[in-house]
């Protein structure tokens, strides 16, 4: 094992601290933007720690599914972490590196906290499972074509054949990796819960979507739901950098931009988010949609270009 | 080994038989699990050697009998998949007034899947056939027979007679042309023939839409073992005569062959999917999503067949390969399910979804192997659905990947909706768990049921391993399964799935670590103390009966986001007094729109079609002496211009 392929895996574990770090940047640079001071990045730490100290809750009637299900998710997202390559690199930590293992792990996740939300049976938790759950639908489809577009050029779904194929500025010339791009980042804002799909900050149960199963949460276990949250933000923000972002030089410079593009999409969040409201439920298979169009035309430009 | 199988189909039968005399009644049932138990280890023993027993296909119309590689893997399925559901009827037959004539056609159908596998002229595997249909009509009949029950199996025998008749037709000719003992080999329009009517009369049996009517009516209804085994295998049994024809004795298939069925199998997952996560009732929900599932390994089978023509035999074996490993995930998860649907109607009384609730708790036997067959079905990792699933998405790619631009495209499309359609099956079963087995009772009936007897609890808690092990081991399972394909090229072998072109799927390493997180997390946040009891919070709304959620409600979202598509009916009527308001009724349904709009101009065209025909027939002697005098003539006409002798 290289030393490149050591310090990867220390920067896939580093990024389980840094997720909230990431999380707290873009609502600090949002709040920048929309006139206000807004609170210091560090402040989803500050919350992780007041949670932790909090003794939890269990409501009645409620079952082990409703127990496990923060284990299960904070799982699903700390394997996906290990799932994704970081600057091209990445141990063999026996889970394999495949672009469509991940889609089915975070699955994993969005299963458990649907069935905690059923477990309680709470009218405001069941209205986010159910939103979420609809979003997956499109969601999935146009992920799993994103995935195909994005892998054309390796011939592979493996991240790290995925993410060394994209390197340089050749596959840029073809059409088909600039939809695969733009669809890649429609899907995952929905994944992330972002806007203009959900809006994270909200306190208003009525719109809530990925929020909405957490409601009944207290303690220690709110504290790992709302890392997950955090996690899975990163973990989509690694990913469009480690598939779209630019490349080159050796593993630590190759690092450096990774972590350099990580903070421009966040600036980029940020903007977005000031700029865009969040969209009524009904809309968002539609703008789901046009990824699936944007995906379709970007293979009907590489068979063009292969034919 | 065949004195071995011999043995288990003699038991069998002695259980079938057993189970008329009232004094051998208590004999039938363990003798036809000794059966069953045999015929799965005999099954088993024949595909891990790989040598064929018994004779081989033949033109001939005397019976015979064999199993070979492909006959066996289904033989095995079948079998292990009757185990449970024998098990399960014991208890739920116990002191029906039904349970001998139940009991003795329970054993029949099973026999008649095993005929249908290991026959090896045409003849014998028609009479299987047709047993295997009549069968499990004849049990429904038994255990119910009130009109709609009637109706329900007519339709089905007449759906699945007037579509079977292309089994017929496929077989007949193979059989005249020399083709079964692989002798000859047939010409472009015989074959493009005989493909045909194999699609239309096997994709009937299975359950393809649109030819897929009969399934949710006549699932549903059946007793609950017979609706598992209907479910879980008999749909399987046609997919077997469908890789036969198509991958055996048409091979190599024509390119239209598996795009064909990778569309048929497209519009089966889509459209299975999404009507059973609109149903309110558990069997019939199934029913629908058993239509989803054939729907997949048809994808996966037409996927083979494509990625055959373009010259990838080893992505085609693959492909293959995940298509038997979701027959045999969908028969563990979908026996699972049925039983489990049968243990708790035996318990609550009814199958609603809106009025059972909160038996997880109250039936652990049962309910904790369902929840396990409901994250199965959905298809999360490590669980039976997921590794098929993957490599039928993994081959889907292949096609963009190395197809040319229709294929790529097609592969393009098919990935996408099998994607949707997996997120739609963990829709679907979170809502069953969900308004099943989690949250408080919703009726009396509910709160009051109790686990059941120790022999289905056995069963069920026997299919959940099941269900696990399918997850954990798929890798050990695909190159055998891969390999059962004419011609094929197994993928290497190990613990995990590495597949060239893959970031590769190794359940094993993915449990490992889900489990170290999973369980560091618990240990953590279980340090804080033991969490107090409360009533749950839900935003300070006070837990109404009335104000729960059901199953219109969870599926509400999307059902608005899809109503172009499912196009739902809803109407409120509000009853108003003297300007009060006393009563507001409201009723929402989907219909099935293949019912509507496909068959329903069908069946009313056959129906005018029928009033003409039958204006012919005045009863007037001089009219039908007038027919005859005009048929003559025509024949005569006919002879003169030479178009007849």
């Amino acid at each position: 094992m290289s030393g490149a392929t050591v310090a990867a895996g220390a920067l896939q574990v580093a990024g389980a601290l840094l997720a909230p770090l990431a999380a707290g940047t873009v609502q600090t640079l949002k709040a920048r933007l929309q006139g206000r001071p807004g609170p210091t990045p560090l402040q989803p730490y500050r919350e992780l720690r007041r949670l932790w100290r909090k003794s939890g809750v269990r409501p009645v009637p409620s079952t082990f599914v409703y127990a496990l299900a923060p284990a299960v998710v904070v799982a699903s997202v700390a394997v996906a972490l290990l799932i994704v390559p970081i600057a091209g690199h990445a141990p063999d930590w026996g889970v394999g590196h495949d672009a469509l293992v991940l889609v089915g792990v975070l699955a994993l996740g969005r299963f458990a906290i649907a069935l905690a939300a059923w477990d309680t049976a709470s009218g405001f938790a069941l209205m986010g499972a159910a939103r979420d759950l609809t979003f997956a639908v499109f969601a999935e489809a146009v992920l799993v074509l994103a995935v195909l577009l994005a892998a054309l050029p390796a011939g592979s779904t493996d991240l790290t054949a995925m993410s060394a194929a994209a390197a340089g500025t050749g596959v840029w010339d073809d059409p088909a990796h600039w939809c695969a791009a733009l669809a890649f980042v429609l899907v995952a804002l929905a994944e992330a819960g972002r806007q203009p799909v959900d809006n994270p900050d909200t306190h208003l149960e009525l719109t809530m979507v990925h929020e909405g199963p957490l409601l009944e949460y207290a303690g220690r276990e709110l504290a790992v739901l709302q890392w997950a949250a955090a996690a899975r933000l990163w973990l989509l923000l690694v990913l469009v950098a480690e598939l779209f972002g630019p490349k080159g030089g050796g593993f630590w410079v190759q690092a450096a931009i990774l972590a350099a593009t990580v903070v421009v999409l966040c600036a980029g969040l940020a903007l977005t988010e000031t700029a865009l409201a969040k969209m009524r439920v009904l809309r968002v298979p539609l703008f789901l949609g046009g990824g699936a169009a944007l995906c379709l035309a970007g293979l009907g430009s590489w068979l063009a270009g292969a034919a | 080994m065949s004195a071995l199988l011999w043995a288990a189909v003699a038991a069998l039968g002695a259980g079938t038989l057993a189970a008329i005399p009232r004094a051998t009644l208590r004999a039938a049932i363990p003798l036809q699990i000794a059966g069953a138990a045999a015929l799965a280890a005999g099954a088993i023993a024949v595909v891990a050697r790989g040598t064929p027993v018994g004779a081989a296909f033949g033109d001939g119309l005397g019976p015979s009998f064999g199993l070979d590689g492909l006959s066996a893997f289904f033989l095995a399925v079948v079998s292990l998949a009757a185990l449970p559901a024998l098990l399960a009827a014991g208890d739920a037959l116990r002191g029906s007034p039904m349970a001998r004539p139940l009991i003795a056609l329970t054993g029949l159908f099973v026999l008649a899947l095993a005929g249908v596998l290991a026959a090896r002229d045409a003849l014998t595997f028609l009479a299987f056939w047709e047993l295997m249909t009549l069968a499990p009509a004849s049990a429904i009949l038994v255990a119910r027979r009130d009109a709609p029950v009637r109706n329900a199996v007519f339709v089905y025998l007449a759906i699945t007679h007037v579509g079977g008749a292309g089994v017929w037709l496929a077989l007949l000719t193979l059989a005249h042309e020399g083709v079964l003992s692989g002798g000859a080999a047939l010409g472009g329009g015989l074959q493009a023939l005989v493909i045909a009517a194999a699609i239309v009369g096997f994709g009937t049996k299975a359950g393809l839409a649109p030819l897929h009517a009969w399934l949710p009516r006549a699932h549903p209804v059946a007793p609950a073992h017979v609706s598992a085994l209907m479910s879980g295998v008999m749909i399987k049994v046609a997919l077997y005569g469908l890789i036969r024809v198509l991958l055996e004795w048409c091979a190599p298939a024509p390119l239209w062959a598996g795009l064909t069925l990778l569309a048929l199998g497209l519009v089966s997952a889509l459209a299975g999917v999404l009507y059973a996560l609109v149903q309110r009732e558990l069997k019939r929900l199934l029913a629908f999503s058993s239509i989803e599932n054939v729907g997949v390994i048809a994808v996966a089978l037409g996927a083979s067949l494509v990625l055959a023509d373009a010259g990838q035999p080893r992505w085609a074996a693959v492909a293959f390969g995940a298509a038997l490993l979701h027959v045999a995930a969908h028969a563990a998860f979908k026996t699972l399910l049925f039983l489990g649907a049968g243990a708790l109607s035996d318990a609550v009384g009814r199958l609603d979804l809106d009025r059972l609730g909160g038996l997880l708790t109250r039936m652990p036997g049962v309910g904790r192997p369902f929840l396990v067959g409901c994250a199965a079905i959905a298809g999360v990792p490590i669980l039976a659905g997921f590794a098929s699933e993957w490599l039928t998405l993994q081959s889907l790619l292949r096609l963009a990947f190395d197809g040319s631009a229709g294929v790529a495209v097609a592969g393009a499309l098919a990935a996408a909706g099998v994607a949707a359609s997996a997120a739609l099956a963990l829709f679907c079963f979170v809502k069953v768990a969900g308004l099943v087995l989690l949250g408080a009772p919703r009726t009396e009936a509910a709160a009051a049921a109790a686990d059941r007897p120790p022999a289905t609890r056995l069963a069920l808690a026997a299919l959940a391993a099941v269900c696990l092990a399918l997850g954990l081991l798929p890798a050990l399972l695909l190159p055998e399964l891969a390999a059962l394909a004419p011609g094929a090229i197994a993928p290497p072998s190990g613990a995990a799935i590495d597949l060239p072109g893959t970031g590769g799927l190794p359940p094993l390493g993915l449990v490992v670590a889900l489990g170290l997180v999973a369980a560091g997390v618990l240990v953590a946040t279980g340090r804080r103390g033991r969490a107090e009891a409360a009533p749950a919070w839900a935003c300070g709304q006070r837990d109404e009966p009335a104000l729960r959620w059901t199953s219109a409600g969870f599926t509400k979202t999307l059902r608005l986001v899809l109503e172009s598509v499912l196009r739902p009916e809803r109407e409120v009527t509000v009853h108003a007094r003297a300007g009060v308001v006393a009563e507001v009724t409201h009723r929402a349904e989907v219909p099935h729109l293949f019912d509507t709009a496909l068959y329903g101009p069908l069946w009313r065209g056959a129906q005018r079609a029928a009033g003409v025909a039958r204006r012919l027939q005045s009863g007037s002697l001089r009219m039908y002496l007038g027919y005859l005098a005009a048929l003559v003539v025509v024949l005569l006409a006919l002879v003169r211009i030479g178009v007849l002798g």
